[in-house]
């Protein structure tokens, strides 16, 4: 059975990089990152009762996890509002200062 | 030997000096400029002076001082001058005639633009050719040798702003060069097989001399010959006198200071100075003398046909200096010797003298020139007793000299003897017609006001006149000073009556032939237009010497260099760029992965863990 | 390959994960921004059905009221505040677009294959997640745990204030 999650859990993680490289809407690229996070955590839950000390560790570890990514979304909605006002767009491609 | 020889090296040290800040001054100060330009060659000149008065007397020690140049192993390489007697004959002769070309110039170069540049690069010559005279190696030798040919690059390249000018400047340089290689290979060789790689001229003189048979026959005539390559490219010997004619675009006291008096004389001076060698060998000397009189005539038949003045001029260079190497060849040292040195000053008296015509009438064509006898006196005069010198009739300096070259020649090979004695005849006719077309006759368009040069400029000609009429006395069939001094009594002077005979009479037939047709027009060669226009031709154009080599050696030449070009363009060039538009294809192509864009740079990333994991999965695949 | 005892287990995992995948590949697909996020929401609440199969509820419940409440409203917050009729529109860039699929494909097959291929031990003993989950966790993260539980507080904090000064108006 644990395998069957984990195969679950890398869909999604691919799922979302694949995602969070390609769309150009930065909220969707915010979405993807939770989603790979979800992914993460998935996997640490199921080990958490699969795995070969199953203990509830796992599930703290996802909580911490959790709390993180909010801390996170948080930010990056931040930062992208902020940016929004200053460049009037919220497409990851036009953001190329690295460039320069 | 006192202290004045020992600072000879000094001599070629004052047109240095003037060439040096002539150069620093630029080209504002004009009249200074001239003057330093004179005083350089003035200093040097009387410093010349007092070495050979010094050394006039008889039996005098050659004095020679070196210091070590270079020291590779046990090998050390000295530099230095010496003072022979031929040395110091030599530095008169070229301080003498350099000071009376500058004088002169001053004149006749009043108005250019670059005369500053002129007369610095007329010292720079001054001191190249003073410098090759001093030395005392041969290595030296062939620096200053070079050096001399840089210059007259760049004084026949001297208006540069006309084509002809500087195709001719190239063409010396060139022609010249393929003699230096002949040089250059001589020296290598020497520097090979010497004892102790010794270069310098006493070491030769005693090696040679000495019959050691340090180096054996075969190589010893090779030397000679690549040494005489050399000659034939510096003194427009036959095959390769093409340059000195077309050397003539240059403005006209350089033709008479270097392509008369001095630089074509270098050849001279180097068969001369290594002449133990020559005379080591009979096969080079033998080489020397029959391309030396076939030069002789072959340059005067030439000169015959020309209409350009100083083109006859030119010609007539070419035939003198084929004078010099007979007698070289024929073993006559004081005769080839001799006839340089009263060569240098009618040859410079003619070529002076061509210049104030050309500077008065403003055309080089006898054709449009005549009746200039009554316009320009001084220049007539002084033109007359050149060609007359030149022509060889006594007393003047030129049949002295000749004289001696045909003397040798008379006792030891009746074919060159002859071949001389019809140069002679040419020499008179083509004179004559020179003569009679330019200062006989009616005054032609050109002529009609035309007016004796400048005080500056007909000075010069009159000490030239005057050294072309007398300086033929120092070498006498009743008094052999010169050849005593110069061999220290090992060559006699011989008379002989007969050959007197023959050189005047010919002369004078020249002459007169020469007055009929051109003076006295009583018979005309109109006829030989008629009948052969292709033998007239034939010598206008040279006998066909530069549209030969232009097509045996030029072309393939240049034929070659194109087919290289378009390897180096297309195949050479191809690959590099080829190369460099990879190498920026690439550039462009990385440069947009730097975007700026973060996903850009996360994808990569992204691609980077894949490979790294594949390539540690796939490693299990591996056996 | 389907010789698998169909349990309730299995049928629950079976649906979940045909939501969650559904879901996820809706909002890859899905143009209007709103609908992804609603989408999103939709995957997140099937993980948390997940962690009830995985005897985890009190992380359930953490997920609902995290990612399906908290999160998802703040991305469309952030969506209201950025454009409001946005508009995913089509990516202009096929080879990147190509390239980042065959990157996510690969590395799925890697994936894939590494959990096919590993031979997971034996538990030692099974899972016994208590008669209070949410007591047993809430004991260990104030026992064990107490440290990173305090640093993660101050994380939060941190992210709270930053997230003001970042996002605020600049008045003046």
């Amino acid at each position: 059975m644990l395998a069957s999650y984990l195969t679950v859990a890398a869909m999604l993680f691919c799922i979302g990089l694949y995602g969070a490289l390609v769309k150009r809407n930065a909220v969707v690229v915010l979405l993807c990152l939770e989603l790979m996070l979800n992914a993460v955590n998935l996997n640490l839950v199921a080990f958490s009762k699969y795995g070969v000390v199953p203990s509830l560790t796992g599930q703290i570890f996802s909580l911490f996890t959790i709390t993180v990514a909010a801390a996170e979304a948080a930010i990056g909605v931040a930062i992208l509002i902020a940016l929004f006002r200053m460049r009037g767009t919220v497409n990851v491609d036009e953001f190329d200062k690295m460039r320069r | 030997m006192d202290k004045l020889t020992q600072t000879a090296w000094l001599i070629p040290l004052f047109p240095l000096a003037a060439f040096l800040i002539l150069t620093a001054l630029g080209r504002s100060y004009r009249r200074v400029g001239v003057l330093i330009g004179i005083v350089g060659s003035f200093a040097a000149f009387l410093f010349s002076l007092f070495i050979v008065v010094d050394r006039l007397g008889a039996n005098q020690v050659d004095y020679n001082y070196s210091i070590e140049w270079l020291a590779i192993g046990d090998y050390s390489l000295r530099i230095g001058f010496e003072i022979t007697n031929l040395t110091t004959l030599m530095l008169a002769v070229v301080t003498l005639v350099s000071l009376l070309v500058q004088l002169y110039s001053a004149g006749y170069m009043k108005d250019d633009e670059r005369i500053t540049v002129f007369y610095g690069y007329v010292s720079l010559f001054t001191f190249s050719m003073l410098g090759l005279v001093l030395s005392d190696n041969l290595l030296s030798f062939y620096i200053f040798w070079e050096l001399v040919g840089v210059c007259s690059f760049l004084l026949i390249g001297f208006w540069f702003t006309l084509p002809k000018a500087r195709a001719a400047a190239k063409k010396a340089f060139i022609v010249t060069r393929v003699g230096d290689v002949g040089l250059l290979l001589a020296i290598l060789l020497l520097f090979w097989y010497m004892p102790e790689h010794a270069l310098d001229f006493t070491t030769i003189q005693s090696v040679f001399d000495g019959q050691s048979g340090a180096i054996t026959n075969g190589i010893t005539t090779l030397i000679a010959l690549l040494l005489f390559v050399g000659a034939i490219g510096k003194s427009g010997q036959f095959p390769l006198h093409v340059w000195l004619p077309d050397a003539m675009e240059g403005p006209t006291p350089i033709s008479a200071l270097i392509h008369a008096a001095t630089m074509v004389a270098a050849g001279v001076f180097l068969i001369a100075r290594t002449f133990d060698i020559f005379q080591d060998s009979a096969a080079a000397m033998e080489t020397i003398a029959y391309v030396g009189g076939f030069t002789a005539i072959f340059a005067a038949t030439i000169a015959l046909a020309q209409n350009d003045i100083k083109r006859i001029l030119a010609y007539s260079t070419v035939s003198q200096l084929g004078y010099m190497m007979m007698a070289l060849g024929l073993g006559s040292l004081t005769g080839g010797i001799f006839h340089l040195f009263t060569h240098a000053f009618f040859k410079a008296l003619l070529f002076l003298g061509a210049g104030s015509i050309i500077h008065a009438v403003h055309t080089q064509n006898i054709n449009e020139m005549g009746g200039l006898r009554s316009k320009m006196s001084v220049t007539t005069w002084t033109f007359a007793i050149g060609a007359l010198a030149l022509i060889g009739i006594p007393p003047f300096s030129g049949f002295w000299s000749k004289d001696l070259i045909l003397s040798a020649a008379w006792e030891t090979n009746p074919l060159l003897f002859g071949a001389g004695l019809a140069a002679a005849f040419l020499t008179a006719l083509y004179m004559s017609r020179l003569f009679f077309l330019v200062f006989m006759g009616k005054p032609s368009a050109a002529s009609m006001d035309a007016q004796e040069s400048r005080a500056v400029m007909t000075l010069p000609l009159i000490v030239l006149a005057v050294l072309a009429a007398v300086s033929g006395f120092v070498e006498t069939p009743w008094n052999g000073w010169l050849g005593t001094w110069l061999t220290d009594g090992s060559e006699e002077a011989h008379a002989s009556g007969a050959v007197i005979a023959y050189s005047v009479a010919v002369g004078l037939l020249g002459i007169y032939i020469g007055w009929l047709a051109y003076g006295k027009r009583s018979i005309s060669f109109a006829a030989w237009h008629e009948r052969l226009p292709w033998l007239v031709r034939l010598l206008e154009r040279g006998y066909y010497n530069d549209e030969l080599y232009s097509a045996v050696i030029i072309k393939p030449l240049k034929l070659l260099g194109n087919v290289l070009l378009a390897f180096d363009t297309y195949v050479i060039g191809g690959i590099v760029r080829i190369a460099g538009a990879a190498v920026s294809t690439a550039g462009r192509a990385a440069a947009r992965l730097q975007n700026g864009q973060a996903q850009t740079y996360s994808l990569a990333a992204a691609i980077g863990l894949v490979v790294l994991v594949a390539a540690i999965v796939g490693r299990r695949f591996l056996p | 390959m389907f010789n698998i005892a169909i349990t309730g287990e299995f049928v629950a995992f079976f649906t979940l994960s045909a939501i969650m995948i559904c879901g996820a590949v809706l909002m890859l697909s899905l143009e209007k921004v709103v609908h992804m996020v609603i989408s999103m929401a939709a995957v997140f609440i099937g993980l948390a059905g997940m962690f009830v199969l995985l005897e985890a509820e009190f992380v359930a419940f953490v997920q609902v009221l995290i990612y399906a409440g908290a999160v998802s409203i703040l991305m469309i917050f952030g969506i209201m505040m950025t454009k409001h009729h946005a508009v995913e529109q089509e990516p202009s860039k096929p080879l990147h677009q190509t390239l980042a699929a065959i990157a996510a494909i690969s590395l799925f097959g890697i994936l894939f294959y590494a959990i096919r291929t590993t031979t997971f031990p034996e538990q030692q003993q099974p899972f016994q997640p208590g008669e209070d989950n949410t007591m047993a966790i809430g004991e260990l993260l104030y026992t064990g745990y107490v440290i990173p539980f305090e640093l993660l507080s101050v994380l939060l904090t941190v992210a709270f204030i930053g997230a003001i000064v970042i996002a605020k108006k600049e008045a003046d």
